[in-house]
């Protein structure tokens, strides 16, 4: 018995570290070689980062302009997230908490465009960017980024909030207070576990966008940190050094977020799934 | 003074044939204890919450203190409620739950902070205010929203199942904690629930609700000694009431009932009120504690005796539950005092006091 629960362990362990290896491996390979140079990866692919040459990090944010490229990335995705998160709640709030004719229709066609693909939608929007003098601007950007987020933060805070007890409400409005104040002061705090989630969901996506970024961004002053790390790859040659150490920078703030908030992420995954 | 009057009340829910409530019209005094009771559906809960200003009213008129508040928002109609689930708010600590009202009345710092710790101390919360909801026990969670309603200072008092989640001791003990606190405030209170002994023991008078309507308003003691209809005779009492159909013979002191396969003579009196039925069908109501197992020591001669096989017995320790059959078929249950040693199967002897008999039409299940 016990030698057959170490062979089931043993063998449950071996897939574990395979798929761990299969998942992970890429990345480690990534961050080994941010600290080697182009010519040493291309005499030894896989070989170890000795010795590590920590000056690219500072030669990709000052001389290639990644510090404005991340400066970029965090204003466009602060901005979108605060806006989807604010918005995106007070929708979600009204869609759950209120009955009203069309309640059900409204939900279905904001949630309804999430099967649509970005490559379907992307010749609209740069039209409607153009004709509205948004092009190559950093609100522009933003802007896209909160109609394309908006489904999904919309349904996991659907979800979440309709699970709300009504007395809860129904107390607060026996309080004094107004609709406008319930949701800033109940369903708000309330909601931070669901919020939460989103914001670490929409904060990964819209920083690692590239197509509508590539598409609609042509000044390098605005452009955001993936369209950076493409500056190292050419038509003839890929500079794979500074690639990776550029990816690393990219990286690094979306590890820290996801480590930081991984508990609340699981929490709220499944916030919209039952009701 | 906070009397609430309800003229005509309706509501009706939009595609719904029946109105869950239907044309009620109910004065609750002030100061007064009433007890809004009645099965899950009956239209109880809705009609409190169209008294607190949760729900619109569909027809008829709603006034407290002689000013008609259909229109106004339940924030300014000076009532408090204590909700089934408390709702609290889980991410509020209890002081600030406690204080969430009144910071929106503008009232001062120092005196929500006074009317905060008195409640508290009242309530036997000092200890807890820095606690949230989540740390708290049932009974404790209660009492955080009864305090949630006290520091209101409300002309009225709603109260919708608040015992309801408790478990069975707790639910005894808060239930004289809510007696108390009425003597004390002596305020007026709207207590709505399905539970018959938290309505027989807390009210001042009961409103029994079936169907969305009022089938009887009165005290306690009178509702369960003279019920309106067989609705009420079910319903209010455990055991119920035993309710059979019955026949009637002969007129005036030959009057009798045939009942349990026995004949039971009547009282001038009974006779007299059964005179109107002429031909009608007849429904007979005896509670099983007028049920006696072993003829009483005085006034036997009253009493009417009849033959039944016991079915079931459930001894409660200070009384017994005995379910029968009676010869003619009949379930009868009968609660006598203490412990007895009949057993299922046994065929027994039971008595029952006429002054307990109930007589009801029927087909309408009126009281006659």
């Amino acid at each position: 018995m016990l030698a057959r629960n170490v062979i089931v362990r043993s063998l449950i362990l071996i897939v574990l570290a395979g798929y761990t290896a299969f998942a992970a491996g890429p990345f480690v390979w990534v961050a080994i070689m941010s600290l080697r140079t182009t010519t040493e990866i291309s005499d030894n692919p896989y070989g170890l980062p000795f010795p590590a040459h920590w000056w690219k990090y500072p030669e990709a944010w000052f001389n290639s302009n990644y510090e404005i490229y991340f400066l970029n990335s965090v204003l466009i995705t602060t901005g979108a997230v605060l806006l989807l998160s604010v918005m995106g709640a007070m929708a979600a709030h009204c869609l759950a908490r209120y009955k009203f004719r069309g309640n059900r229709l409204i939900f279905f066609l904001i949630f309804s465009t999430i099967i649509l693909p970005p490559q379907i939608t992307i010749i609209g929007i740069f039209q409607i960017l153009v004709n509205y003098g948004l092009y190559d601007t950093r609100v522009g950007l933003m802007l896209v980024y909160v109609a394309m987020q908006m489904p999904l933060t919309v349904f996991i805070l659907e979800g979440f909030f309709a699970r709300l007890p009504q007395d809860l409400f129904d107390a607060a409005r026996m309080d004094g207070y107004s609709d406008f104040e319930i949701f800033w002061k109940i369903t708000l705090p309330i909601g931070l576990p669901a919020i939460s989630t989103t914001v670490i969901l929409n904060m990964i996506y819209i920083w690692n966008e590239f197509l509508f970024a590539v598409v609609l961004l042509v000044d390098d002053g605005k452009r955001t940190l993936p369209l950076g790390i493409q500056r190292f790859m050419g038509d003839n040659l890929d500079d794979t050094g500074m690639l990776a150490t550029g990816l690393m920078i990219a990286v690094i703030p979306v590890i820290v977020a996801y480590v930081f908030f991984s508990e609340r992420m699981i929490q709220g995954m499944t916030a919209g799934a039952v009701k | 003074m906070s009397v609430v009057k309800l003229e005509g009340i309706s509501k009706r829910y939009p595609g719904t044939a029946e109105p869950a409530v239907d044309n009620i019209s109910l004065t609750i005094d002030d100061g007064e204890f009433m007890v809004l009771l009645g099965p899950s559906g009956c239209g109880k809960s809705t009609t409190l919450r169209m008294i607190a200003g949760l729900e619109s009213i569909s027809g008829g008129t709603l006034s407290i203190d002689d000013t008609v508040v259909n229109r106004v928002p339940s924030k300014d109609r000076d009532i408090a409620m204590v909700f089934q689930s408390y709702a609290l708010y889980p991410h509020m600590s209890v002081r600030d739950n406690l204080a969430f009202g009144l910071k929106r009345r503008r009232i001062a710092r120092d005196e929500i902070a006074r009317r905060v710790d008195t409640a508290a101390k009242t309530l036997g919360l000092s200890s807890f205010l820095d606690r949230k909801p989540y740390a708290l026990s049932g009974g404790q969670r209660q009492r955080v929203a009864l305090g949630r309603a006290i520091v209101r200072d409300p002309k009225v008092f709603l109260f919708d199942e608040p015992l309801s989640n408790l478990d069975a001791a707790l639910r005894t003990h808060t239930r004289t904690e809510l007696i108390k606190q009425y003597h004390q405030l002596k305020s007026t209170m709207i207590y709505v629930t399905h539970d018959q002994v938290e309505a027989m023991t807390m009210g001042t008078r009961i409103c029994v609700m079936h169907g969305g309507r009022i089938v009887q308003v009165g005290k306690p003691l009178d509702v369960y000694r003279n019920p309106a209809d067989t609705f009420v005779a079910s319903f209010v009492g455990n055991p119920p009431m035993n309710l059979q159909p019955a026949s009637l013979s002969g007129a005036g002191d030959a009057a009798a009932l045939q009942v349990f396969n026995t004949r039971a003579d009547l009282s001038a009196e009974q006779a007299a009120r059964l005179s109107g039925l002429k031909g009608g069908s007849l429904t007979f109501g005896v509670r099983p504690e007028d049920i006696y197992l072993g003829l009483p020591a005085t006034d036997a001669a009253r009493f009417v005796a009849f033959k039944a096989q016991v079915i079931a017995v459930e001894p409660l320790g200070a009384e017994t539950i005995i379910l029968a059959q009676a010869a003619d078929g009949e379930e009868v249950t009968a609660r006598v005092r203490g412990t007895v040693s009949v057993h299922s199967g046994e065929t027994v002897e039971l008595f029952m006091d006429p002054e307990g008999f109930r007589f009801f039409d029927g087909e309408t299940g009126k009281a006659i």
